[in-house]
């Protein structure tokens, strides 16, 4: 019954003149295999040799007090960029989260610049300090961007703020948008917060991993307000109906007016600002947290890989582990908070790393649950200096 | 997945190794097959069934076609009937089969008597009816979610019955048709139907209402446009029509065939491909060529510059443009527009680009979708070179066996009209795009009149020509673009009421318009030359690379995933 046996496909093979060859394109980007490994070497001989000549070029000078700007948050390239810069070995980088950078104060209200200033010796301690870093996005950061950072001494901060609860912890199932996210483990161990797709995954990874794409990332962030150039030209002013400030502005421009800094007058940090008051001068209340259990958190442990990896890269580290802010926790709550510090405490003494609890600052010190206030910072110094550990640790 | 994520990269890392090392078995069909239906899983895993339904069952209805007569029951249209017999032969002698044709024609005239009785007829009949009984026992007793579902199927079984009953090869191209039309109207139309229907009910105080479509879905299944489903079903229509008209031969490897209808580079978005271009390259696995693999990555590379560093920025400023058009004066909107085209052209056609080159990496051939469309000097001219797989589906579908343009000046218009405003309707369920459609088909219709004096013909420059088609073309995509017909009207009023002030948009965005232009009409000027020479190739290669590392535009999917 069939009309046309199907074998008539392998008959027409046999018989029919060879067939024509079916057309390209409408287009001339046909490249042949020559032109494609030229086109290739062209491509990776810049990948590799532009972002190196930048660092050469790029004119970068950070000077007393310096701290990552604001708006670079997301920079690591030029993070990595500050790493590097340290070259004398008495330098102690601090790292940790906003705690170290200084939310609410203002480069010279940080604790490295009260450090550096009661031991009286500048510039020793390096705020290196990144905003809206956590333990998980940390551990990232210095395992790519910290490579530098090998045989010398540096200070970790630790920060429980990050345990008082699943979210905070990123343990709880409920994804969530969070700073920095492309830093954190993009694989394993898996982080049920967290659920970026596969290629946002990749994408992360390479970033790390191919330096073209981190610097790419450092143009668009010191640059072009933390979005491509194209997207740039596209960017709207404050006006109504908004108008295209950028629109026929060379996108060489921005290049003239070099790295950002930090802006001379920040409304929102500083004594001066209205954020810079006491964490309960708005009438708030000690509160109850949903502690996440030591063994089960997310970011204790990124910490714990944190801390052997800067030791297995040679370099002796001190941990602060604090200040967290105890008026804030219920009395109730006191308890179970001290044990797990202690427990921090304890393990990390146990693998032979020098560590402070701080005591906890006066109550108008901090400005919330973990960020003290300028004078919050200059009392910490002071006990941190205070401390035999530390003495003997930074001698 | 998208073929600019790096999920597909991946994807792809582990496809084509996998292809090649077993193009010499007989998995690489399968292969394929997997491959295909893993990709389309990772939209919804759900609406695979759909595509594996539609396959299968475009697959059954053509195995049954194969066992009926050529001549029986209801007979074809004259024409049609003739044309396939025609296309058969041409088919025959064009694959180099010799036959004896008194006997064929014998064979194709032979009255069908029940002695002659195919028993795969009989046993499909009886299984229909046994499968019809039960589906409709299952519409009276079964859970009240699944009763929509059964009465559909009952229908659709007791049509196969009918068909071989009748031993009809009409009554399964009916059956095909009707399924792949219904499951489009479904999921594509039914909601708009539905609030067409409902406002109009409420305009005339009736309190009839319809149902959301969504209460028809099996339980636990979403109602959402299955992506790609206008390109598959039409695909596999084609197919059975096709091979209806003999002028494609039975494939009676249902996985080859199932390869065909999901072939995953253009499974999407298209260009939809015919089964006598397909089925024939799945006939044996291509041998391995370095061209195909260096041709492959230059399309690839060319139609992912287009999605990533055009389309996706231009898209940005066309949204915030067309989101709030208030916002905006005249020059802003009309460039808004312009920019709109460039954007739908550049997304789409670099979709097809993608598609035509991880195809061609492969070894396989798919069609040339576009042709620098805004070079057109002639609307007839541009439906030539946009789109080219939809539009020569719906004139070898729809123009020609309604009579395409041999009836007199009066049906072609209609015919045109037609085509047209369903082209429009293919392109999604809004009034807008019907608009869209209607207005291509006055314009076609205008042009056609123009072209027939010699003034226009000779006396007006291609320039203006193509300028002229150009406004029309964008005039027309203010309705495709819009989000309602009021917004088109509102942007439309703008555009020529409002004043002229400076235009917000940015230098770069006209640079790359004007950088793409400048290259399409190279390619088809004398210069074209020039572009060939190697150094020039690999420059720009090698600048778009560069580009795409350093300024690639973020964004959503292609705009004919929609579709």
């Amino acid at each position: 019954m069939s009309t046309i046996a199907p074998e008539i496909y392998a008959a027409a093979d046999r018989n029919a003149p060879a067939p024509q060859e079916p057309p390209f394109g409408v287009n001339e980007m046909r490249l042949t295999g020559r032109q494609w490994i030229a086109t290739i070497i062209i491509f990776v001989a810049f990948a590799i040799i532009a972002p190196r000549a930048w660092n050469h070029f790029e004119p970068f000078h950070p000077g007393r007090d310096y701290r990552m700007p604001y708006v670079l948050s997301k920079d690591y390239w030029l993070f990595e960029r500050r790493l590097q810069n340290i070259s004398d070995q008495r330098q102690i980088p601090l790292l940790g989260d906003s705690v170290i950078w200084g939310e609410y104060v203002r480069p010279e209200g940080t604790l490295s610049h009260f450090l550096n200033e009661q031991t009286n010796q500048p510039d020793r301690f390096l705020n290196c300090g990144v905003n809206g870093m956590f333990p998980l996005a940390l551990e990232g950061l210095v395992r790519n961007y910290g490579k530098s950072l090998h045989d010398r001494k540096i200070i970790l901060q630790y920060n429980m703020l990050w345990m008082t609860s699943p979210r905070a912890d990123l343990s709880e199932p409920k994804p969530q948008s969070f700073n920095h996210s492309r830093l954190v483990p993009q694989f394993w161990p898996r982080i049920p917060s967290y659920d970026a797709d596969f290629s946002e995954r990749i994408s992360a990874t390479l970033d790390h991993h191919v330096q073209l794409y981190a610097w790419s990332l450092h143009l668009q962030n010191a640059y072009y307000d933390q979005r491509s150039m194209p997207e740039w030209t596209l960017k709207e002013d404050e006006s109504d109906p908004p108008r295209l400030p950028n629109a026929w502005r060379s996108p060489l421009a921005p290049f003239k007016d070099g790295i950002p800094t930090e802006p001379p007058i920040d409304p929102e940090r500083g004594p001066t600002s209205r954020r810079h008051k006491p964490w309960n001068a708005d009438g708030a209340e000690p509160t109850q947290f949903e502690w996440v259990d030591l063994d089960h958190s997310l970011q204790w442990q990124a910490f714990q890989r944190l801390v052997d990896l800067l030791r297995n890269r040679g370099n002796d580290v001190l941990v602060i582990v604090g200040p967290l802010n105890e008026h804030m926790i219920e009395t109730t709550q006191r308890p179970q908070y001290e044990q797990m510090r202690t427990a921090i405490g304890t393990w990390l003494r146990a693998q032979g790393v020098a560590t402070i609890l701080p005591p906890t600052l006066p109550s108008p010190m901090y400005a919330d649950t973990s960020h003290p206030l300028t004078q919050g910072y200059d009392r910490l110094a002071k006990d941190l200096l205070a401390e035999e550990a530390f003495a003997q640790w930074s001698r | 997945m998208l073929f600019f994520k790096w999920e597909f990269l991946v994807f792809m890392a582990v496809v084509l190794p996998g292809f090649y090392a077993l193009r010499r078995t007989r998995f690489w069909i399968p292969w394929l097959l997997a491959a295909s239906y893993i990709f389309y899983a990772r939209w919804n895993p759900y609406y695979l069934l759909l595509v594996i339904y539609s396959t299968a069952l475009d697959y059954l209805l053509v195995t049954l076609m194969d066992h009926c007569p050529r001549t029986r029951g209801i007979s074809p249209p004259p024409g049609l009937a003739r044309e396939a017999r025609h296309a058969e032969d041409d088919l025959q002698s064009k694959l180099g089969l010799s036959r004896n044709p008194g006997e064929d024609s014998q064979r194709r005239l032979l009255p069908y008597t029940n002695e002659a009785r195919d028993s795969v007829l009989n046993g499909a009949l009886l299984i229909s009816l046994g499968l019809a009984a039960t589906l409709i026992g299952g519409a009276a007793f079964g859970p009240s979610s699944l009763r929509p579902t059964f009465i559909v199927f009952s229908v659709l079984v007791l049509l196969m019955a009918l068909g071989a009953w009748q031993a009809s090869r009409r009554v399964w191209l009916f059956i095909s048709i009707v399924n792949n039309l219904t499951l489009l109207l479904f999921f594509k139309y039914a909601r708009f139907v539905e609030q067409n229907l409902n406002q109009l009910f409420a305009s005339l105080h009736a309190s009839f209402r319809l149902h959301d479509p969504s209460s028809l879905m099996p339980h636990g299944f979403a109602y959402l446009l299955p992506v790609g489903i206008s390109f598959f079903t039409f695909q596999s229509m084609s197919y059975t029509i096709d091979f209806y008209l003999a002028k494609v031969a039975r494939e009676r490897n249902i996985l080859r065939f199932a390869t065909f209808v999901c072939f995953f580079p253009q499974l999407m978005a298209g260009p939809i491909e015919r089964a006598r271009q397909m089925l024939p390259q799945f006939q044996q696995a291509p041998p391995f060529r370095l061209q195909n693999l260096t041709d492959g990555a230059s399309l690839f590379l060319g139609g992912l510059f287009k999605k990533v560093a055009i389309a996706n920025y231009l898209g940005i400023y066309v949204e915030r443009v067309y989101g709030t058009p208030t916002n905006y004066s005249a020059p802003t909107l009309a460039l808004a527009t312009v920019a709109f085209a460039w954007q739908i052209y550049a997304d789409f056609s670099g979709y097809t680009d993608m598609a035509r080159g991880l195809a061609r990496m492969m070894g396989f051939h798919l069609v040339i979708n576009f042709n620098h469309p805004y070079l057109s000097s002639g609307l007839g001219e541009f439906w030539t070179r946009w789109h080219i797989s939809l539009s020569t589906w719906f004139r070898d579908y729809l123009y020609i066996p309604l009579g395409g343009n041999r009836r007199g000046t009066l049906a072609t218009y209609r015919n045109l009209l037609i085509v047209f405003v369903v082209s429009g309707i293919w392109h999604g369920a809004a009034w807008t795009y019907v608009i869209w459609g209607l207005l291509h088909a006055i314009g076609i219709m205008l042009t056609r009149e123009l072209e027939r004096s010699q003034f226009y013909r000779e006396r007006i420059p291609k320039i203006a020509k193509q300028i002229g088609v150009f406004a029309f073309v964008c005039f027309a995509w203010i309705f495709f673009r819009a989000s309602s017909l009021s917004d088109a009207g509102l942007i439309i009023g703008r555009i020529f009421s409002s004043l002229w002030t400076s235009p917000q948009v940015p230098a770069l965005m006209l640079a790359i318009i004007l950088a793409v232009w400048l290259y399409q009409w190279m390619c088809e000027s004398g210069l074209r030359q020039m572009l060939r020479f190697g150094p020039l190739r690999v420059a720009i290669a090698a600048s778009m690379m560069i580009y795409l590392s350093l300024c690639a535009t973020g964004g959503g999917a292609f705009i004919y995933f929609q579709f």
